[in-house]
């Protein structure tokens, strides 16, 4: 026990992600100086939101030994149904939206669970089938088309925010009241994860599924709570991000998976599962975020983003899973 | 007669139903609407089909070396679009053509060796890497071409894709049924063959036994790149373009047809009749599709719909192996 700064904590996963993430801020604040503002704070935030809730599901689910692709779908589907039930019944509750999108959601995690846990389908080709089940329904009932005209006192929560800051330009940055919703889900999920049965069974059956059905844990009702759960999740932040964008569209978050997969692979969580932290996670989808924000200040030109940001993940990832090969086939004492 | 049914049974039972499937749904489709058996309805379908099955074949290897590859639509554009840069830089010239196809193989099987390498020496899951590669690849694509379509190609390369011989037999489908045919050689007749299927039903008793694992990765995604690049230039001479996002829902096809078509998704078995029934299975559905002007939204969802009620089939069928024996004998 030597303290915060011993050799042991300095050298964790997480610390070399804090280690990146503050490389990369000073370069970005070299490069441009206005991105020291507590509006860039807020912006980053802002940014973090959805992708911060997703990479929580799919953190839990991989630890779980499982990984689930269908999340973006899932959420277009509820967000799209939920926006398009209230305006055709003139519903028009803040309540009846979240219930709405989370019971869409949990039918949708119901439906991976029977798969993956019932039939022992791999979860990468039953969450894809469900991907597309997901989107394909909503295309067609959507026919690619965008609601704009959310219920108003839904549409008026976009404007709620927890505290503003006049900058120095006159202008105002705000921090969405939105964001108390992941930082609840992160201390929740840290608490599960490391204080509670279920936590601990989760990290169990990733680590190896039969070992722990032969401890006596029940693997399958295990990965129904995990994916129900991960559903309702889903289908919170579908809603969450039709009222901050203030529309329904039904193809705007697909190909989400990429990124939020890479956060959680970046932030330390191994894809073969067993192992992550809630922190690791957050740090992992805050270095995403920031660099796929911030490579215009960088001078990097647009149509070079998705290389640059497949790049970084093929780097990071590499450099995870090499770490993770190392600390395995290391002597255990 | 006594030959045919010996035959038969020989056939293994996947096989088989994967015929009465196609059938089937033949039988349907021309009880519903005679265009369905028109010349032009199946000289169109023999025109589609070479692009996302050429691809099949590349995830059916993967598949088998117990591996995935979800970055072959992105391998495949970026062959396309280095075919494509390469022919409008030399003029669109005969030689131009044959030096962009050779150079679009190229760049496929080192996006393939890219990817053999990170999941054979660094034992990172295939499912990541080649889901991180097919953003990398795609991305390539994206920063050659700079967001646009690159237009204007040449007709001479325009016939691989849209020319036929005599009208009746496209030069895309003849390049698919020799790729088959050469993908089943490889599979049955070669020691590389063998090896795969070793690997693939249990890389740690395939080390033991003195199979270079490493290599045939390496091999293995390197072929699978080189089919990405194939159909890449197939793709861009359909299309007369070359875009970095052609063909994204073929990821999924392709899964799904490999699935259908009897390969173990934990690896170590496969057949190639069986996909390349499965790719004509999901030709036909695709077409009745089109015929009874079924929204393009639609196809998305059945696919989805297919790959699970296949893998659920699957699924109930192993669980009870003798249940199902004495049933179907």
């Amino acid at each position: 026990m030597k303290g915060i700064f011993s050799k042991k904590n300095m050298t964790t996963n997480e610390m070399f992600v804090v280690y990146i993430i503050l490389a990369l801020s000073l370069l970005i604040g070299l490069v441009n100086p206005a991105f020291f503002a507590l509006s860039t704070v807020f912006g980053t935030a802002r940014s973090m939101l959805i992708t911060s809730i997703f990479a929580l599901c799919e953190m839990v689910i991989i630890i779980s030994g499982g990984i689930d692709v269908s999340f973006p779908a899932v959420a277009s589907f509820c967000l799209y149904f939920t926006v398009s039930i209230m305006n055709n019944f003139h519903i028009d509750s803040v309540v009846f939206a979240f219930v709405c999108a989370s019971l869409f959601g949990l039918v949708w995690g119901m439906l991976n669970a029977v798969l993956i846990g019932k039939f022992k389908i791999p979860a990468l080709i039953a969450t894809l089938g469900t991907s597309s089940l997901a989107n394909g329904a909503t295309l067609v009932y959507s026919g690619g088309r965008e609601i704009s005209n959310i219920p108003n006192s839904v549409d008026a929560l976009s404007q709620k925010f927890l505290f503003s800051v006049a900058n120095a330009t006159g202008g105002k940055s705000a921090l969405t009241v939105f964001i108390i919703l992941p930082i609840v889900l992160c201390f929740f999920m840290h608490w599960v994860l490391k204080h509670t049965m279920l936590g601990r069974e989760i990290y169990a059956i990733g680590g190896d599924a039969n070992a722990a059905r032969i401890a006596g844990i029940n693997v399958m009702k295990t990965q129904f709570i995990i994916y129900m759960a991960a559903g309702v999740l889903t289908g919170i932040a579908g809603i969450s991000n039709t009222i901050l964008m203030r529309n329904a569209n039904p193809s705007n978050l697909m190909g989400a998976e990429m990124m939020v997969i890479a956060a959680v692979v970046i932030g330390g969580t191994r894809i073969t599962g067993g192992h992550g932290t809630v922190v690791g996670t957050v740090l992992g989808v805050l270095l995403i975020t920031l660099v796929s924000n911030n490579l215009i200040m960088l001078g990097v030109p647009n149509y070079w983003q998705t290389f640059a940001v497949g790049l970084i993940i093929v780097i990071g990832t590499s450099i995870t899973s090499l770490r993770a090969k190392k600390i395995a086939l290391s002597p255990k004492l | 007669m006594e030959k045919l049914k010996k035959s038969l049974k020989n056939c293994d039972k996947n096989t088989v139903t994967l015929l009465g499937i196609a059938v089937g749904i033949v039988v349907i489709m021309a009880m519903i609407t005679p265009d369905f058996l028109q010349g032009s309805n199946i000289s169109s379908m023999a025109f589609q089909f070479p692009e996302f099955g050429i691809l099949c074949f590349g995830m059916m290897f993967c598949m088998i070396a117990d591996g995935i590859d979800l970055s072959l639509v992105g391998t495949a554009n970026l062959s396309g679009i280095v075919a494509a840069v390469i022919i409008m830089s030399m003029g669109g010239s005969p030689v131009s053509i044959i030096i962009a196809i050779i150079a679009a193989i190229l760049v496929g099987a080192l996006c393939g060796l890219v990817n053999g390498y990170l999941i054979g020496q660094l034992q990172i899951p295939a499912m990541l890497v080649t889901l991180c590669g097919g953003q990398l690849y795609t991305g390539l694509g994206v920063a050659i071409t700079k967001g646009p379509a690159i237009t204007g190609l040449p007709d001479s390369l325009q016939k691989i894709g849209n020319g036929s011989i005599g009208g009746l037999i496209p030069y895309s489908s003849i390049i698919f049924v020799a790729i088959a045919v050469g993908m089943n050689f490889i599979l049955k007749y070669t020691v590389f063959g063998k090896q795969l299927c070793f690997m693939g039903s249990n890389a740690t008793a395939s080390r033991y036994a003195g199979i270079n694992n490493l290599r045939i990765t390496l091999l293995t995604y390197m072929l699978s790149g080189i089919l990405a690049a194939v159909a890449g230039i197939i793709i861009i001479s359909h299309y007369g373009s070359a875009k970095s996002d052609y063909g994204t829902s073929y990821t999924l096809l392709t899964l799904l047809i490999v699935v259908l078509g009897g390969v173990a998704p934990s690896g170590g078995r496969g057949k190639v009749l069986g996909v390349a029934l499965a790719i004509v299975i999901l030709q036909l559905i695709s077409s009745a599709f089109n015929i009874l002007r079924f929204d393009s939204f639609f196809k998305t969802l059945v696919w989805g719909l297919l790959l699970i009620v296949v893998m659920v089939a699957k699924a109930i069928i192993q669980a009870h192996p003798i249940k199902f024996r004495r049933k179907l004998s």
